[in-house]
């Protein structure tokens, strides 16, 4: 029955106007920063070195410096999509055809969440074509990126942003489900991501081990100065699924009168 | 055990089954109460009318049906399945609530692809019910480039989807011009043609009169009456329209007319009155005014319809909004 669920979100999820522009905004989000990290790079300093970018390393950097950049689009479109629902008055026609609201929440939730986790794989593709572009034009050597240390910084990297992704796609779908405004749910998660908690770490340090955008933050850069990745993993998946129960029970007990 | 029940209570033993019934079906949004102690029992194969003025709680009322309002209380049978496990009977309804909501960049054939992936039915049956529905020609344009009227056909073509047992269609004339209302009319009877029970709101009650053979009367969230539309028909006494050939005659003719024990009211046009009650017919009416030498260039019955015998249950004369007295008494 989920997976009844899930083809039916996918056709909606692969209309072309959401499917390029995702796959084509996250790729060419990813690309910039790529670009940035190289254009900005100086023997010296600057935000990176070109002999850390000649490291095995090196090829994952500009994608890992975009993870919050593509963490905020993931959030965007997931709590779009499940806020829409209501909007458009789809959801009551989704549920005479399938009356169990988990299985319907779980096939929804599955399905944004491979689109966005595809569509971030298509971006790091895109991205690392760009970085090998870049280091050619920069004269950085590529020799160390394509080695198996290089290569398992690749995957490990991609898997931990893919991880990011997850997490922002299920609190984007969960504040969908509370707020029940794709716009609403945006601006709020928007504001909370960049703005707040930006601003209560500054004025509270000791709080940036406890925010949830934070918490994922770590996890996609594989753990930072305030944050470490295996405290990220953990207090980002005790908050997902907090996300997950409280917005399944918030749907199965809400009546649909949209 | 609820279908008995829901039988005695319309007064009238139906040979068929019912494929709804509820059982004081109430609803309250904090401390209104929207739908009251409601007593559906709607017959297999009927296509049944409810009628109500706008706010009266047919939308809630048909939004429990479909498992997307829980009840505050009551209970009921739908096709066979209880009205608590909607997943035990919405395999075999299809509905159109209110306006209809698709994708606006998807197609129509994409959006019923949809719902078809979700209910787990046959892609193949998409086709067929945009045929039906006669939208197969634009199936593969953006809903949103549809017209109001195709909107709604996509929406009667989504109902049509799981090839259903039950129908329920609220308000699906509205916002039609009057060739998609009669449209929409003819398909609707063509479903009652298939064997399908149909539930069709409406605040229109002459509308809901061309179309259904059962009819549900709600006002203020309370049933007001159910039962076949012909019965409620014959309930309404007769009324006649008259007119006497010379205008000087017509306050003689209601005098004599009130004194023989009907009540006269003015009708619509010039000399013209509307007669009603007093158990004449209309050969006691012409044999009336003959008598006292009065000549009728007018007398004919004035139509039995819905509407009036909406009117006479409810003692309202509007059948649109219940006035603030009306909803402060149910508040």
């Amino acid at each position: 029955m989920t997976w009844a669920a899930f083809t039916s979100e996918w056709t909606k999820l692969r209309r072309p106007t959401l499917f390029f522009s995702t796959f084509l905004g996250l790729a060419l989000a990813a690309s910039l920063f790529v670009i940035l990290v190289f254009s900005q790079a100086t023997t010296h300093g600057g935000i990176v070195t070109l002999h850390q970018l000649a490291q095995p390393n090196g090829l994952v950097i500009g994608v890992a410096r975009a993870a919050m950049l593509l963490g905020v689009v993931a959030f965007g479109i997931a709590a779009s999509q499940v806020a829409s629902e209501y909007s458009l008055g789809t959801l009551r026609q989704l549920l005479v055809r399938q009356p169990r609201r988990a299985v319907l929440l779980a096939g929804k939730m599955l399905g944004v969440i491979t689109f966005l986790v595809l569509a971030l794989c298509f971006a790091a593709v895109v991205a690392l074509i760009v970085a090998v572009v870049a280091a050619h034009s920069r004269g950085v050597s590529t020799s160390a990126w394509f080695t198996g240390t290089g290569l398992g910084d690749l995957f490990r990297e991609l898997g931990d942003l893919a991880l990011a992704v997850v997490g922002y796609s299920v609190l984007g779908m969960a504040l969908g489900q509370f707020v029940r405004s794709a716009v609403f749910a945006v601006i709020i998660g928007f504001a909370w991501l960049i703005a707040v908690e930006n601003i209560v770490v500054r004025i509270v340090p000791s709080t940036q081990s406890w925010l949830p955008g934070q918490s994922i933050l770590a996890v996609a850069s594989g753990g930072g100065e305030g944050v470490s990745y295996g405290h990220g993993l953990v207090l980002g998946a005790v908050y997902l699924i907090a996300a997950i129960a409280a917005a399944t029970l918030v749907f199965l007990r809400s009546d649909i009168t949209a | 055990m609820v279908i008995g029940q829901a039988e005695q209570r319309t007064g009238e033993r139906s040979a068929a089954p019912l494929a709804v019934s509820t059982d004081g079906l109430s609803k309250r949004f904090g401390d209104r109460t929207v739908v009251d102690n409601v007593a559906l029992a709607i017959p297999a194969g009927a296509v049944c009318g409810f009628v109500g003025p706008n706010g009266a709680g047919k939308t809630t009322t048909i939004r429990m049906l479909l498992g997307l309002v829980r009840p505050t209380s009551g209970s009921g049978t739908i096709l066979g399945g209880r009205l608590s496990e909607p997943a035990s009977y919405l395999n075999k309804v299809g509905a159109l609530i209110e306006s209809p909501a698709f994708y606006p960049q998807l197609s129509g054939r994409e959006n019923l692809k949809v719902l078809a992936r979700l209910g787990r039915l046959p892609l193949a049956a998409v086709d067929p019910v945009l045929e039906r529905s006669g939208l197969l020609a634009r199936a593969g344009d953006r809903y949103r480039s549809y017209s109001l009227g195709m909107k709604q056909r996509l929406g009667i073509a989504a109902a049509m989807l799981a090839g259903p047992e039950l129908l329920i269609l609220d308000e699906p004339t509205n916002g039609l011009d009057p060739a998609g209302i009669v449209e929409m009319r003819s398909l609707i009877r063509s479903f009652a043609g298939d064997g399908i029970t149909v539930l069709v709101s409406s605040h229109l009650i002459s509308e809901i009169e061309q179309i259904c053979d059962h009819v549900v009367m709600i006002r203020a969230g309370r049933l007001v009456h159910q039962g076949p539309v012909d019965a409620l028909r014959a309930t309404q006494q007769a009324e006649y329209l008259i007119a006497p050939e010379h205008d000087a005659d017509r306050d003689r003719l209601a005098r004599l007319l009130q004194e023989a024990g009907c009540t006269v009211l003015p009708g619509e046009g010039a000399g013209v009155l509307l007669v009603q009650e007093g158990g004449l017919g209309a050969a006691d009416v012409n044999r009336l005014a003959t008598q006292y030498g009065i000549t009728l260039r007018q007398l004919g019955e004035r139509t039995r319809s819905l509407e009036r015998a909406f009117f006479a249950l409810t003692g309202s004369k509007s059948a649109d909004v219940p006035d603030d007295q009306e909803l402060g008494a149910i508040r």
